[in-house]
C-alpha cells in the first residue's frame, strides 16, 4: 500500500510482529465490542425517550439494578483481563532475548543525530563499523521536495532468518534516543550511561528505523534503515573488509561530512550558521574572539597547550585595552593594519593566523590539525559544546580538509 | 432589583472604590472563578495557535514555515500551556470555584483570603511561563516532559519553564487544600458525603491528588533546577545519575494529574445527565466510589509511561496489569451515565448535547489508552502519533468537552442570562466534527509508524496530516463560533430565573441569577438525595427567602 512503510502490511517482518499483531486486532475487536456497548443504548436511548416521546408520569424512577452491576463489573473485567494477557505474551516475545551463541550481536550508539553499527571481528579480526546520518531531502525554494531523503548510508546490514541482538547505548554526554522499526513492530529506549537491548529475526527486506524519543533538533531526520541479506551474500560481506555489502562508502570529503552527520550541524557552501558554525572557511565572530581573549581556552589539546586568558594573557605582553581591536581585526578576516598588540597572539598563532607548525591552532582555516584536534577531544566554546567523533579515522580528516579547502 | 454578586464584593486588603480594583481584590469564589476563566481562555488560545502553526508546517513533507528548533519550542509551548496554565488548573479553578460552594451551601470557600493568593500566584506562574518566550536563549525546547539528561544539555531557557512549572504546582496544592476543607467543613447541615452533588465529589477526589501528588512534581522541578545550575548529578549519566529516575519521579505526579483533570470533568458529566434526562441518577454511589478508586489506583500506574524507557520487564507487567484496574471503575460510570438516560425523557439542549458528544469522544479516547496499556502493544505505539490522539481524544475530548459542556449548563447560573441555543449547538456540531477529523487519522498514522514530535515526515504519512489539518480548521472554526455565541450571551442574552434547567442540586436554589454576593439567603437544611426527580419535576423545592423547603 502507498501510505505504508516498507514491509509494515501483514507483520510479517518479524518473527514477533505476529504476535504484537494479533493482540492489536484482539484489541480492536474487544474496543468495538465495548464501544458499541456503550454508546449504542446512549443513542437508542437518546432517540427512544426524546423529549416530545415521553409523557412527565411515564418517566422511570429505577435508580439501581444489581443483576445488570455486577454484568458490567465482570464482564469488562474479564475482557481486561483477556487484553492483559495478550499484551503480556506479546511482550515475551518481544523481549524474551535470544540465546546470545547463536545470535549476532551488534552494538548500537545513538547520538545526535546518527546511527552508528559496530559488529563482532570476523575471521581476519577485522570490524566493521557501520551507520551514519540519514541524507535530508532537498527542497526548492517554494518548499517542494525535489530529491528524496535517503538512509542508505545509516544502514544497518544483517542476515536473514537469524536471531539479531541489539545492544544500545548513546554517549554519557548525549541524550535520550529510541531505534524503533515499525514493520518489526518494535522500539527500545537508547539511554546515555546504560545498555538496553532488543532483538529481532526479520526476513529479508529493507525496513525503516525511526528515531522515536525526542531528542532535539533534527529529531525527525534521525533515520536508519535495517536491510535484510539472504544469509549467504551477507556472510561473503561480512568476512570482507567492504564497507557495506553494497559496495564501499564514497570517500570523497562531503560524504564523509554526510556519513559522520556533520552536516546536521554544520552548514557548507554557505555561511549560516546552524547548530554550531558554517564549516566554509573559519569565520570567528567579534564575540567569540574576545570570549577566547578574556577567558581563554582549554578544549583543542594542542600541544602548546591551553590558550591563556585574561589576566594569564596580560602576563605575557597582552595590552586588553586593544582587545576589541584585535578581536575586530581576526574576525574581519586579518585584513587591513594590524593592531601593535596582535604580536602576542602571533607569537604562537602565527603572523597570518594560519597556526604554528601543528602545535597552536589556526584562527583562519579548519586545516587538518584542528580538525583532528577537534574530533578527537570535542570543543566547548562561546556558541556551545560539540561532541568528540573519536572514530573518524586519520584519511578521513584529511578527505575533509581537503574538501573545505575548496 | 436585588445586588448580584457582580455589583458587590469582599475584597482581600481594604474597601477599594474602583470596580477594576474590587475585582484584583475580591475574595469572593464566584468572581475568581471567572477571573481564571477569562485568564485560562486567553492563553488557551495562544496554544491553539501555537497548534494550528504546527498543523501549517505539517501539511506536506519537508520544511516550510518552521526549522525544526522553532518547530520543538513551538510544541514545547503548546504543551506548558496546555497542561500547565490550562487543563490542570482547568475545572477546579473555574467551577470548582464558582460551584462547588454554592452546591454544599457554603457562603464561600473556607480560606477566601488563600483563594485570593492562589489565584494570583497562579498569574505569577503564568507570566513567568510566558516571559520566557523573550527571556534568554528562548523558550523551552525540551516538551512538557522536560526529560532530562535533554533539558539539562539545551542552551533555552528551561529554567524560567520549570520555576514556572512549580510557581503553578504550589498555587495547585493550595487549591487542592482549600477544596478538601470547604468540602469538609462547611457542608451544609445534614448533608452527609452521600448527599453530595457528583461534582463535589469529583472536585474532592481531585484535592487529594492536588495535595498528595503535586509535592512530588515539585520536588523533581527543583532538583532539575539544581542540577542544571550546580551539576549536582542526580540525572546526568555523565555524572553517574540516572535519566530514567527523572521520568520515574514526573509520571508518579503527572500520571496521577491525569485523572486530576478528568475527575471534575466526570462530575460534570455526571450533573448534567440526569438533570437532561429528568430522572435521578443511577449508581449514585457507584460514581461516587469509582472516583474516589480511580484516584487512588491512578497512583500505582505511572510506570506505564516507561515500557519502552528501558525499565525492567517484571515491573512493566505489573504496572500494565494494574493499569487495566483504572479502566474498570472508569467504564462503570460509563455504564451508570447511560442507563441514567434509560426510562427518562432526554431533553437535547446544548450542555446535554456536550455530555452525549463527549461520551463518544471519550470512550474513543479510554478505549485506545486501554490499547497502549498492553504491553506489546504499546511498544509498538509508545511515541507515535497513536499516544498523541489517545491523549487528545482523552483530554480534549473528554476534559476540555465537558469544561464547555460546563460552561453551557451554568451559564446561566453565572450570568443571570442566556447565549443562543441554535448557535451554540451549531457550534458543538461544528467542533465534534471537526475534533474526530483531526484526531482520528492519528490513530491510523502512529499505528502505522508516524513517530511524534516530528517536524518533517515520510511521504508516507501525507494524506493523514492533510485531513488533520482540514479537521483543525474546522474545530478552530468551531471553537471560536462557541466564544462568540457566549460573549453575544453575555451582551445581550435573554434573561433567565435562577433554574432554567429544572435542576435539583442546591446552586439552583438560589434567590436571584446571578447569584447575590454571600450565596443562599439562608444555609439548607438538606435532609434529601442531589437529584430527586418525580415525573421529571424536582422534588425538592424551597423558598429563597427563608430557605425552607415548600414541597
Amino acid at each position: 500500500m502507498a501510505n505504508m512503510l516498507n514491509g509494515f502490511e501483514g507483520a510479517r517482518a518479524a518473527t514477533f510482529a505476529a504476535d504484537v499483531e494479533q493482540a492489536i486486532v484482539i484489541n480492536f475487536w474487544i474496543s468495538i465490542v465495548l464501544f458499541i456497548s456503550v454508546i449504542g443504548p446512549m443513542v437508542y436511548f437518546a432517540w427512544k425517550y426524546r423529549e416530545n416521546n415521553v409523557k412527565d408520569e411515564e418517566i422511570s424512577d429505577v435508580t439501581h439494578h444489581t443483576t445488570l452491576e455486577i454484568v458490567w463489573t465482570v464482564i469488562p473485567t474479564a475482557l481486561m483481563m483477556v487484553l492483559f494477557w495478550f499484551g503480556y505474551t506479546s511482550m515475551s516475545a518481544l523481549r524474551t532475548m535470544p540465546d546470545a551463541d547463536t545470535a549476532i550481536t551488534v552494538q548500537v550508539e545513538g547520538s545526535k543525530w546518527k546511527w552508528r553499527y559496530e559488529y563482532p571481528a570476523n575471521k581476519d579480526g577485522f570490524v566493521h563499523k557501520l551507520g551514519g546520518a540519514y541524507t535530508k531531502p532537498i527542497q526548492d525554494e517554494n518548499g517542494k521536495i525535489i530529491e528524496k531523503g535517503t538512509m542508505d548510508k545509516s544502514a544497518l546490514y544483517v542476515p536473514a532468518n537469524t536471531n539479531i541482538i541489539l545492544e544500545m547505548t548513546a554517549p554519557l554526554d548525549d541524550v535520550i534516543h529510541a531505534w524503533f522499526v515499525p514493520a518489526f513492530r518494535m522500539k527500545e529506549d537508547v539511554v546515555p550511561g546504560r545498555i538496553t537491548k532488543q532483538w529481532f529475526n526479520a526476513e529479508v527486506g529493507e525496513y525503516e528505523v525511526e528515531c522515536a524519543e525526542y531528542c532535539g533538533t533534527d529529531h525527525s531526520y534521525m533515520y536508519s534503515r535495517v536491510v535484510v541479506l539472504p544469509k549467504a551474500e551477507y556472510d561473503a560481506w561480512f568476512e570482507s573488509n567492504e564497507d557495506t555489502p553494497k559496495g564501499n562508502y564514497l570517500k570523497s570529503g562531503d560524504a564523509i561530512l554526510q556519513q559522520h552527520g556533520c552536516k546536521s550541524c554544520h552548514a557548507i557552501g554557505t555561511d549560516k550558521v546552524l547548530v554550531g558554525p558554517t564549516l566554509n572557511t573559519r569565520v570567528l565572530t567579534k564575540e567569540q574572539v574576545l570570549d577566547v581573549i578574556n577567558n581563554g581556552q582549554d578544549k583543542l589539546g594542542y600541544a602548546m597547550g591551553a590558550m591563556p586568558g585574561g589576566n594569564d594573557l596580560e602576563a605575557m605582553g597582552f595590552d586588553m585595552t586593544t582587545a576589541e581591536e584585535v578581536a575586530a581585526y581576526v574576525a574581519g578576516g586579518m585584513k587591513g593594519e594590524q593592531p601593535a598588540s596582535f604580536a602576542t597572539c602571533s607569537s604562537c598563532h602565527g603572523e597570518d593566523g594560519a597556526g604554528l607548525y601543528g602545535t597552536s591552532p589556526s584562527l583562519v582555516s579548519y586545516d587538518v590539525d584542528l580538525l583532528r584536534n577537534v574530533l578527537k577531544n570535542g570543543k566547548e566554546g562561546m556558541m556551545g559544546k560539540m561532541p568528540a567523533f573519536p572514530y573518524v579515522s586519520e584519511e578521513e580528516i584529511s578527505a575533509i580538509a581537503e574538501h573545505l579547502k575548496k | 432589583m436585588s445586588k448580584t454578586y457582580f455589583d458587590e464584593t469582599h475584597c482581600a486588603i481594604g474597601h477599594p472604590k474602583s470596580t477594576f480594583m474590587q475585582w484584583m481584590l475580591t475574595v469572593d469564589h464566584k468572581r475568581i472563578g471567572l477571573m481564571y476563566a477569562a485568564v485560562m481562555f486567553t492563553f488557551f488560545f495562544v496554544a491553539v495557535a501555537t497548534a494550528l502553526a504546527m498543523r501549517f508546517e505539517l501539511f506536506a513533507p519537508g520544511a516550510q514555515f518552521m526549522d525544526g528548533d522553532t518547530f520543538n519550542q513551538a510544541f514545547t509551548l503548546h504543551g506548558v500551556i496546555m497542561i500547565f496554565l490550562f487543563i490542570v488548573p482547568g475545572i477546579p479553578a473555574i467551577f470548582g470555584n464558582i460551584v462547588m460552594p454554592l452546591m454544599i451551601g457554603a457562603k464561600d470557600v473556607s480560606f477566601p483570603r488563600l483563594n485570593w493568593f492562589t489565584f494570583w500566584l497562579y498569574i505569577a506562574g503564568c507570566i513567568i511561563a510566558v516571559s520566557s518566550l523573550w527571556v534568554g536563549e528562548g523558550f523551552a525546547d525540551t516538551g512538557w516532559t522536560f526529560y532530562a539528561p535533554y533539558s539539562l544539555n539545551t542552551g533555552t531557557n528551561v529554567i524560567m519553564t520549570l520555576v514556572a512549572a512549580f510557581v503553578l504546582g504550589m498555587a495547585s496544592i493550595l487549591t487542592g487544600l482549600n477544596f478538601l476543607v470547604t468540602i469538609h467543613r462547611l457542608r451544609a447541615p445534614g448533608m452527609g458525603f452521600f448527599q453530595m452533588p457528583l461534582f463535589v465529589w469529583g472536585i474532592y477526589a481531585t484535592a487529594w491528588i492536588q495535595l498528595l501528588a503535586t509535592p512530588v512534581v515539585g520536588i523533581t522541578l527543583i532538583l532539575a533546577i539544581l542540577e542544571k545550575y550546580f551539576g549536582i548529578g542526580i540525572f546526568d549519566p555523565s555524572k553517574g545519575g540516572d535519566p530514567v529516575l527523572f521520568e520515574h519521579l514526573f509520571w508518579i505526579y503527572s500520571h496521577p494529574a491525569v485523572y486530576l483533570m478528568i475527575l471534575p470533568a466526570f462530575g460534570i458529566m455526571s450533573e448534567i445527565i440526569p438533570t437532561f434526562s429528568r430522572k435521578e441518577i443511577f449508581g449514585y454511589r457507584t460514581i461516587a466510589l469509582s472516583s474516589a478508586s480511580i484516584a487512588g489506583i491512578g497512583y500505582l500506574v505511572w510506570g506505564h509511561h516507561l515500557f519502552t524507557s528501558g525499565m525492567s520487564d517484571m515491573a512493566k507487567v505489573i504496572f500494565s496489569f494494574l493499569t487495566f484496574f483504572v479502566a474498570i471503575p472508569t467504564g462503570i460510570k460509563f455504564y451508570d451515565w447511560v442507563a441514567t438516560m434509560y426510562g427518562g425523557k432526554i431533553v437535547l439542549s446544548t450542555p446535554m448535547l456536550w455530555a452525549l458528544g463527549t461520551l463518544i469522544t471519550f470512550a474513543i479516547g479510554g478505549l485506545t489508552g486501554v490499547t497502549i496499556a498492553m504491553v506489546g502493544v504499546d511498544i509498538h505505539l509508545q511515541d507515535t502519533y497513536y499516544s498523541v490522539a489517545h491523549f487528545h481524544y482523552a483530554m480534549l475530548g473528554g476534559v476540555a468537552f465537558l469544561l464547555f459542556a460546563g460552561m453551557h449548563y451554568w451559564f446561566p447560573l453565572c450570568f443571570g442570562k442566556m447565549y443562543s441555543e441554535k448557535h451554540a449547538k451549531n457550534a458543538f456540531y461544528l467542533q465534534f466534527i471537526g475534533f474526530n477529523m483531526l484526531w482520528f487519522p492519528m490513530f491510523i498514522a502512529g499505528y502505522l509508524g508516524m513517530p511524534r514530535r516530528y517536524f518533517d515526515y515520510l511521504p508516507e504519512f501525507q494524506i493523514y496530516h492533510q485531513v488533520s489539518f482540514f479537521g483543525a480548521v474546522i474545530f478552530i472554526t468551531g471553537l471560536v463560533y462557541m466564544f462568540v455565541t457566549f460573549y453575544k450571551g453575555i451582551k445581550n442574552g435573554e434573561k433567565t430565573t435562577p433554574n432554567p434547567w429544572n435542576a435539583t442540586t442546591l446552586e439552583w436554589h438560589l434567590p436571584s441569577a446571578p447569584p447575590p454576593l454571600e450565596n443562599h439567603s439562608k444555609v439548607p437544611y438538606v435532609d434529601f438525595r442531589p437529584y430527586e426527580y418525580k415525573h421529571g419535576e424536582p422534588v425538592v423545592k424551597f423558598d429563597y427567602v427563608t430557605m425552607k423547603r415548600i414541597d
